[in-house]
């Protein structure tokens, strides 16, 4: 008795069940990464280390991606606290017995090797993140039931700021936003949210952008005021109360034509505004100067063109000068003359641009863009919510981190620091990309009922 | 309906987030790509063109560093121009035609060349190839230049160290940053091939110190020949040091020890009045200005350690210098009267040991203050046996020896003041009344550095007020603005009545003036002082000399040693005799006022049992002639 079709081999099932364009994406990336760091490190003296070392760390993280890929994800789901812990403790210990590279006391240095516990605190967020808003996914609707979730965001960012590694830091926001919203949150709360961090991030930013020009300020005085009063003092209360007077004329002006809006309304945004100014001269006061510095030469990169935006120059010509087809494999003449500083690492995506041109460049950020697409697929196929959370959360960091490092790059936004994932030369990016993508795995086989 | 366990219409909700998160990361990628197009096709040709004709390089101008002063205004670390061969590869081949290489040769004699043109070629980066050019090499170079493609001459601000040996381990000395020192500082705009600073001021400031380096970046076309010039921008000077020494008596104190004796000791002057350091020369000393020179390494095998700075790190018995302490101890807790005198006939008997005094005679009977200005031992070890070693070791410790006194510098010693403790500690031994009588007269496991001595004696000019002592006085940008300024400040009090700083201030003025220290006698200016011999396993005595002037509102502090030099009042006190003339503008002739043959003290031997051989010469005695 035979019945055809039925008895399936694991491996036959195995295969139709896998996610043949998330591992084609993934394996493309990876193949691309390994040659361009290749092409990247030629000249540097002894390229066969950099090589050999991404590849060890390739290798180190495709043993842990099958370990997660096999391990049930759903493991990950009782105990939230335990790994929110458990990511601080490993955060703490690095601010205590860490070594310092570059002024950032981020790495644990184990005499071969070195690696960063922020990028493992990343997945370990994640995963606690999900857990959290899994449990509490009913009431999500209040804004009261946002503070926790917030307040694991701002601890976990806390703790990475004292390192001090402020680039590391960007991603949780965003993550953290979008599983927000996808659980169920209010758009509105995430909206006022956005709307405090674009204040907080964009005072500074806007004044910084309007000292670069002298000029434009003694021409208008209003102007000149206004950026002296993003430093505090006086100036500075006086325009806050201002705008808070004027809010309010608008809310009674609107009142009276019968246009009823809340007073809280009013209240919310007043507040906001406020707080967000406020939270803005601390991160003005905060910024260091290297950081002032990146955000000065990412709006003008024109006024340091031998240091920092030396960088952001180069890497422009160097991508645009691959034109369509690229100068050709280990012939970029930027990278190979060394033009471009940090190729390996941050820019190693201008390397791919100048040497294989659009054809193929643009690939690689679809390639990206299906890893992207893929792991949104395998969240809306989860068995569970939390699964479809750890899933969003994993696609979320995998897009920003494209998007921060490629935009960067490409000269749409300042310099971060931050790599590109299986892109560029990093052990411990490499490592904690591949094991996400082992826990999306995980996630995705066992969307079936068994 | 895909989640498991809960109700469809939650997973409805979800699909709609779930869309729009979706549609957001399209609008990303499209966004990205969009600006990928935009680069390299629509704009592609540009940037080709620009990557193909207007490759250009960064040439670093290494900005010269701040210029340390001494507080008068003359400078004592500079900067000078030299000018420095630079090579940029310009094209792809692998190595320097051969032309190239030999008429390089020619003119810049170094093995390393090929070696290295080479490997800039290959690496592509810019390689120094000769640093301080001749003229004539600048202008040989200049001659054959179309020879000579990609190789170029620039000026740099080399740092200039005035009198090298004299203020070597005040300032130190510059190399190059390590592998190790990049990783950690790399972020602070430390790059790779910098200079930093080692020991002394030059580290300890270096960030301050350190300018804004500027560069030229320049074009070059396809043949590899220098365009034109894009920009250049100039460097920027460090900040400046204004230090509180002087460096006139710097030279006075640094060859008043090279002609020593041995050549070997150390000088540190004090302010009293400010804590200000005025002196602080160390013998035998570097030139920090080879620092990069290949010689530069014979310093370390040098056995007579001149890269040691004995001033703060080397560690003597203070010898008979310390009477001073065992006079105001004795004195002041009433262990003792003023007028109380003993008689010392060259020996002193304690249990089954002699202990000898240096005047092999005896000094006869001598009250407590000529005890002091004859340094006495035998009346001395009576005096710390009636004072007792606790009231000792207080009272050295409220003059802050045994520890760090916190000046800006790099690595001072503590030293070490015994107790009872510490015997039973590391000797495994209690404390005998023997100890005591060596303590007295600053023998035994008592340790000072120069300048704990210098500050001890500072302290002792200004009856008791210790001010912080500090190099730096202030920081000032290139720009005129004081970055930083130092705040003088006392950092301790020895409180003793005025009655024992009166006695002790006679006793040492009686010292200068018929005493062990006559030879620093002016008849303008009353000087106070103690000499000290001390006695060391190793070698020779340490010659001492702690000193004050003038006597009545003093303005400098001195504490000379001369290492292994002999007799206190022989060497030590002409040194701080050079000092005080330099520093008050007296002219003597040199002629040393004292009469024939300085008064010596000799070999100090407390622990009796042996005979030992008493070296001195013999000092006529009485008072030297009005």
């Amino acid at each position: 008795m035979q019945r055809q079709g039925e008895e399936k081999t694991l491996l036959h099932r195995f295969a139709e069940n896998l996610d043949w364009l998330l591992m084609l994406s993934f394996a493309f990336l990876l193949a691309t990464g390994i040659m361009a760091i290749y092409s990247a490190t030629l000249h540097y003296g002894n390229p066969g280390k950099f090589f050999a070392t991404q590849l060890a760390a390739v290798a180190i993280g495709i043993a842990g991606l099958v370990f997660f890929t096999s391990l049930n994800y759903q493991i990950f789901r009782p105990p939230t606290y335990i790994i929110y812990g458990f990511s601080s403790a490993i955060l703490m210990s690095v601010l205590l017995f860490g070594s310092t590279v570059r002024g950032t006391k981020g790495w644990f240095n184990l005499g071969y090797f070195s690696f960063q516990p922020v990028e493992i605190a990343k997945l370990l967020f994640i995963l606690a993140l999900a857990g959290y808003l899994d449990k509490h996914w009913r009431d999500i609707r209040r804004w009261t039931k946002l503070v926790a979730p917030l307040a694991l965001l701002l601890g976990q960012v806390g703790l990475i700021l004292m390192q001090p590694d402020f680039s590391s830091t960007l991603v949780y926001f965003p993550v953290t936003l979008i599983l927000l919203y996808v659980i169920g949150a209010e758009s509105l709360y995430l909206l006022a949210l956005i709307f405090f961090g674009a204040i907080a991030v964009g005072i500074p930013l806007l004044a910084t952008f309007f000292k670069l020009q002298p000029a434009l300020l003694t021409a208008h005085p209003v102007l000149k005021y206004l950026v002296a009063a993003t430093h505090g003092g006086l100036p500075a209360v006086l325009i806050l109360a201002g705008i808070v007077a004027a809010l309010f004329i608008l809310w009674w002006f609107l009142r009276q034509m019968r246009i009823h809006v809340p007073f809280v309304t009013f209240a919310v945004v007043a507040g906001i505004i406020v707080a967000g100014s406020a939270s803005s001269a601390v991160v003005q006061k905060s910024l260091k100067d290297y950081q002032r510095k990146r955000l000065i030469v990412f709006l003008n990169p024109d006024i340091d063109p031998l240091g920092s935006g030396y960088n952001i120059i180069q890497s422009k010509i160097a991508i645009g000068s691959g034109r369509f087809l690229g100068k050709g494999l280990f012939s970029g003449t930027q990278s190979q003359l060394g033009f471009l500083p940090e190729q390996h690492t941050d820019f190693v995506f201008s390397v791919i641009g100048e040497e294989t041109g659009f054809f193929f460049t643009e690939l690689a950020i679809m390639a990206y863009f299906i890893l992207v697409w893929r792991a949104m697929v395998v969240a809306r196929e989860a068995r569970d919510r939390f699964g479809s959370l750890v899933a969003t959360g994993i696609a979320a960091m995998f897009a920003f981190y494209a998007v921060i490092n490629i935009g960067m790059v490409m000269g749409l936004m300042p310099a971060t620091g931050l790599p590109l994932p299986l892109l560029s030369y990093g052990g411990s990016n490499m490592t904690s990309s591949l094991w996400a993508i082992g826990i999306l795995l995980s996630v995705h086989i066992r969307r079936f009922t068994h | 309906m895909v989640w498991q366990q809960e109700h469809r219409l939650s997973y409805q909700d979800y699909l709609e987030k779930y869309r729009a998160i979706v549609y957001l990361f399209i609008g990303l990628f499209l966004f990205l790509s969009l600006r990928l197009f935009h680069l390299q096709v629509i704009r592609g040709k540009h940037y080709r063109t620009v990557s193909e004709q207007q490759r250009t390089q960064i040439i670093l101008e290494r900005a010269p560093r701040g210029v340390i002063y001494d507080y008068k205004g003359k400078v004592i670390v500079g900067n000078k121009t030299s000018f420095v061969a630079l090579f940029y590869p310009f094209s792809q081949e692998m190595s320097p035609p051969q032309e190239t290489i030999k008429c390089l040769k020619n003119i810049l004699p170094d093995k390393n060349l090929a070696a290295r043109l080479t490997q800039g070629w290959r690496s592509g980066q810019v390689v120094r190839l000769a640093q301080d050019l001749g003229r004539e090499e600048m202008f040989r170079l200049q001659e054959q230049r179309l020879m000579l493609p990609g190789i170029s001459v620039i000026r740099e601000a080399r740092r200039d160290y005035r009198s090298p040996e004299v203020n070597a381990h005040l300032v130190g000395y510059l190399s190059e940053i390590s592998k190790k020192e990049l990783e950690r500082m790399g972020h602070d705009g430390y790059r790779s091939g910098d200079w930093v600073g080692r020991t002394g001021l030059e580290q300890l400031y270096d960030s301050a110190l350190r300018g804004q380096d500027g560069g030229w970046q320049i074009e070059v076309d396809a043949y590899g020949r220098q365009t034109r010039l894009v920009r250049h921008i100039s460097s920027t000077i460090g900040n400046s040091l204004h230090t509180t020494i002087d460096a006139r008596l710097q030279e006075v104190a640094a060859r008043a020890l090279k002609e020593s004796p041995t050549g070997r000791g150390a000088v540190v002057g004090i302010d009293p009045r400010s804590g200000a350091i005025r002196v602080l020369v160390s013998m035998p000393g570097f030139d920090p200005n080879v620092s990069f020179q290949p010689e530069f390494a014979g310093y370390m095998n040098d056995n007579s350690l001149p890269m040691f700075n004995r001033a703060v790190q080397a560690l003597y018995p203070p010898g008979s210098t310390f009477k001073i302490i065992t006079f105001a101890g004795a004195l002041s807790e009433n262990k003792v009267n003023i007028k109380h005198s003993y008689t010392c006939n060259g020996k002193y008997t304690f249990g089954n040991k002699t202990f000898k005094c240096w005047e092999k005679k005896g000094h006869g009977t001598v009250s407590l203050s000529q005890a002091l200005a004859r340094s006495c031992n035998v009346y001395f070890y009576q005096l710390g046996l009636r004072t007792g070693p606790d009231i000792l070791q207080q009272l050295a410790r409220k003059f802050q020896l045994g520890q760090i006194t916190g000046l800006d510098v790099l690595s001072e010693k503590a030293g070490l003041v015994p107790d009872t403790e510490w015997k039973q500690k590391k000797m495994h031994e209690s404390w005998h009344p023997g100890d005591t009588i060596n303590m007295a007269i600053g023998q035994g496991p008592l340790w000072v550095t120069p300048l704990q001595m210098a500050s001890l004696i500072s302290a002792v000019a200004n009856r008791g007020t210790m001010y912080q002592l500090h190099i730096v006085d202030s920081i000032v940008s290139p720009a005129g603005e004081t970055v930083y300024s130092f705040q003088t400040r006392k950092k301790a009090e020895v409180k003793l009545s005025e009655y024992v700083w009166q006695a002790l201030a006679s006793a040492m003025e009686d010292a200068v003036c018929s005493g062990t220290a006559r030879a620093c006698y002016f008849p303008d200016l009353q000087v106070a002082g103690k000499t000290g011999t001390a006695q060391n396993p190793h070698g020779r005595d340490h010659a001492w000399f702690v000193s004050y002037a003038p006597a009545v509102n003093p303005e400098l502090a001195l504490a000379v040693i001369v290492e292994n030099g002999g007799s206190g009042g022989g060497v030590a006190v002409p040194i701080a005799r050079r000092i005080y003339e330099a520093a008050f503008n007296i002219n003597t002739g040199g002629a040393i006022k004292a009469d024939a043959g300085a008064w010596e003290e000799g070999v100090e031997k407390p622990l009796a049992g042996d005979n030992v051989e008493v070296s001195t010469t013999p000092a006529a005695a009485g008072k030297r002639q009005q």
